[in-house]
């Protein structure tokens, strides 16, 4: 029945591009920012110092890279699992060309300066209308091609989609609110505390909401289709689905704790930060269930590794933010390398994990043909495995190190470490592990670039899933 | 057998319709209890000493912002004792030495950072209140603080980076349309303050700002 489908396979060809370009650009922008924080003359010009080029990484990664995985995915996954084709293939391609003139927009714009400075939130108004237009032609093409399904059931995968595109919308048009004066300025229209909290309310569910629930999306897609298993339970995918959208979005204001932010609305946030353990390692382990359903294969299969990996952080990163988020951890770990650790942990283990994934999903069956190399595939995940551990670790010793000297007193109760350069110096060898571990991870991303370049050189040759198990022949 | 979760989920999961009104619900209703209790009134405790940003103060500001300064600079005292030790050995800020609501009432946007890759900054008007340090260590960190980190801004003082009266004049008012309360006269004083200054005199001027009104 599938086969009397057309399927737009081109488009999600364009946005698989996207991943690996903005991907590499991005972290590229990630690894300059962080030997600028070792060696300070890599500040270059003023248009590549480090205030100009972090908000290009963090805007780069989530929204360049991670957004051309989710919208490959959305066009891949979505009419299969309808069963329809995509509603407009046209309006999917003004999304592709409108979403790629943003993120060259974003980049050319943050480093001239035009900024709103709200994290995650940099881009100023035009370019924020620009991004409004063409998350409507997305949210337009997605529920028509819903309407038009010829497949009853509307599998879990489609319901996190569901939940990411409305809620995106909403944050994104609350948080942007701002007064312009001239075309490359203006002022949010609100301030102070209530700035704050509407900020980080946005800044927490960009998170939960477009490095979350889309890779949760996912992960529930090529997880079962690469392991022709189904998934684990559909009871877990309820339970969790629900309670996961529903307690998110109130945990914003733990970026806020011990600041003049409302005390109930801090600790608001702080339980249910703390709640959102139980739905995060209920996606978690759904996810690690369906896996060892499909043990065997883990061994010799990159891609199942991707997963494992990807899901261990996921259910790391889901344990250690809420940790951070009862009012004394964050004491110590607020403001320090600590929370860069835990963003990376997730970014870079989590996200990359199910990105890299998706990627090696694809690529054959979109170019119609076999990998080019199982072996690179393997070696990317081990180089880039390595480079997480090195990042991730350094960080952490870094933050908590950091967070100690602040506090340190000695005998007489005065401050231990009153000079700040003195900390910076101490955190050198650990900022430069840091540095080290991107470039490692920067690296096995290249493998996979090159990997897929040459696997596109023998496109139409035909797709042979190979099963990858120990001693079985293709 | 189905559990009654599972029931309730049915009635929605295969509508595609009620499926994502019952998201939106989902999601709305963390964001409508906690966020709009912060206009009700009481909320912020007005603090009388604090004024708006006068034009130089703003442009700089503004400079700030351009150049990513929040970052690595965070402009929120803690309330622990370190805290307040570090960001106020010499006890200018009163019995209370950390950030309140009432100091970012004029600040569209905030700027109270999230990350201290280099020293927090509410209190530099007190910390390091002369201009003549803050000139030397934005052109060249090192010389005032040999070790830092920081990027060097030399350029920002150089004549290619003056600023622009009108521009100024415009933001005003348009902060003013937002209820910062900028009289005519403190719009106009634009053209005074802000003539023959560069954004480096500006970003300067906006620093000792930083923590100026709460001083006692």
């Amino acid at each position: 029945m599938n086969d009397k489908i057309e399927y737009d396979n081109q488009i999600v060809r364009m946005f698989v591009i996207c991943i690996l370009l903005w991907g590499v650009v991005a972290m590229l922008m990630g690894i300059i920012v962080a030997f600028q924080m070792i060696f300070p003359s890599w500040n270059f010009h003023p248009w590549l110092s480090f205030g100009r080029l972090r908000p290009i990484h963090t805007n780069g990664i989530i929204f360049g890279f991670t957004g051309s995985a989710i919208f490959a995915t959305i066009y891949y996954s979505v009419p299969r699992l309808l069963k329809t084709p995509l509603w407009s293939s046209s309006m999917a391609r003004v999304h592709f060309w409108l979403y790629n003139l943003t993120i060259v927009l974003a980049a050319l714009s943050l480093m001239a300066g035009y900024t709103q400075s709200k994290e995650y939130a940099e881009l100023e108004w035009p370019i924020d209308i620009l991004v409004v237009v063409w998350w409507l032609l997305l949210a337009i093409n997605f529920f028509m091609t819903m309407k038009n399904r010829t497949e009853k059931h509307i599998y879990v995968a489609v319901w996190f989609f569901v939940a990411t595109i409305i809620t995106v919308a909403v944050l994104y048009l609350v948080n942007n609110l701002a007064i312009p004066v001239g075309l490359t300025k203006s002022y949010s229209i609100y301030s102070g505390v209530v700035d704050a909290n509407i900020h980080w309310w946005y800044g927490h569910n960009a998170v939960a909401f477009f490095l979350t629930t889309p890779l949760l999306a996912m992960m529930y897609y090529y997880l079962p289709k690469h392991t022709r298993l189904p998934i684990f339970s559909h009871r877990i995918s309820i339970v969790h689905f629900w309670s996961l959208i529903f307690i998110y979005i109130w945990a914003g204001p733990h970026h806020l704790l011990y600041s003049p932010t409302p005390n109930w609305l801090q600790t608001v946030g702080m339980l249910f930060s703390l709640m959102l353990i139980a739905p995060s390692w209920g996606g978690m382990l759904n996810g690690f269930l369906t896996l060892t359903q499909a043990k065997e294969k883990i061994k010799t299969d990159a891609t199942l590794k991707f997963i494992l990996v990807s899901l261990t952080f996921y259910g790391m990163s889901t344990l250690e933010g809420p940790i951070m988020a009862i009012r004394e951890v964050n004491s110590l770990s607020h403001f320090t390398d600590w929370t860069i650790a835990h963003v990376h942990a997730g970014g870079l283990g989590w996200v990359h994990g199910i990105c890299a994934a998706a990627v090696y999903y694809l690529v054959p069956r979109l170019w119609n043909t076999n990998l080019h190399s199982e072996k690179l595939a393997e070696t990317h995940f081990w180089v880039s495995t390595v480079g997480i551990l090195l990042y991730v670790v350094s960080m952490w010793v870094s933050g908590v190190a950091e967070g100690l000297m602040w506090r340190a007193v000695d005998a007489s109760g005065s401050l231990q470490y009153p000079s700040w350069v003195e900390i910076v110096n101490e955190l050198f060898p650990y900022r430069l592990v840091r540095a080290l571990g991107g470039v490692l991870f920067l690296s096995g991303f290249v493998i996979m670039v090159v990997n897929i370049i040459k696997t596109t050189k023998t496109a139409g040759s035909g797709f042979n899933p190979v099963d990858l198990r120990e001693g079985s022949k293709a | 057998m189905s559990s009654w979760y599972e029931k309730l989920s049915h009635k929605v999961e295969d509508n595609a319709f009620k499926l994502s009104v019952w998201s939106a619900i989902a999601v709305l209703v963390g964001g409508l209890v906690t966020l709009p209790p912060l206009f009700l009134q009481g909320t912020v405790q007005k603090i009388d000493s604090v004024k708006p940003y006068n034009a130089l103060e703003l442009a700089g500001r503004d400079v700030y912002q351009e150049e990513g300064c929040f970052y690595c600079h965070s402009q929120m005292v803690r309330p622990f004792k370190w805290e307040t030790d570090r960001w106020d050995p010499t006890r200018q800020y009163g019995d209370t030495p950390y950030s309140k609501a009432g100091e970012s009432v004029y600040d569209h946007p905030f700027l109270w950072g999230s990350k201290r890759i280099g020293p927090d900054l509410a209190h530099e008007a007190a910390l390091r209140g002369s201009a003549a340090w803050q000139v030397s260590h934005l052109k060249n960190p090192r010389e005032t603080s040999p070790g830092s980190i920081m990027p060097a801004y030399p350029h920002l003082f150089e004549t290619d980076n003056m600023l622009d009266t009108e521009v100024i004049k415009a933001r005003m008012s348009a902060l003013r349309i937002l209820g910062v309360p900028y009289t005519d006269q403190d719009i106009q004083n634009a053209d005074s303050l802000a003539k023959n200054k560069t954004k480096g005199d500006a970003l300067v001027s906006y620093l000792l700002k930083l923590g100026k009104d709460t001083m006692q």
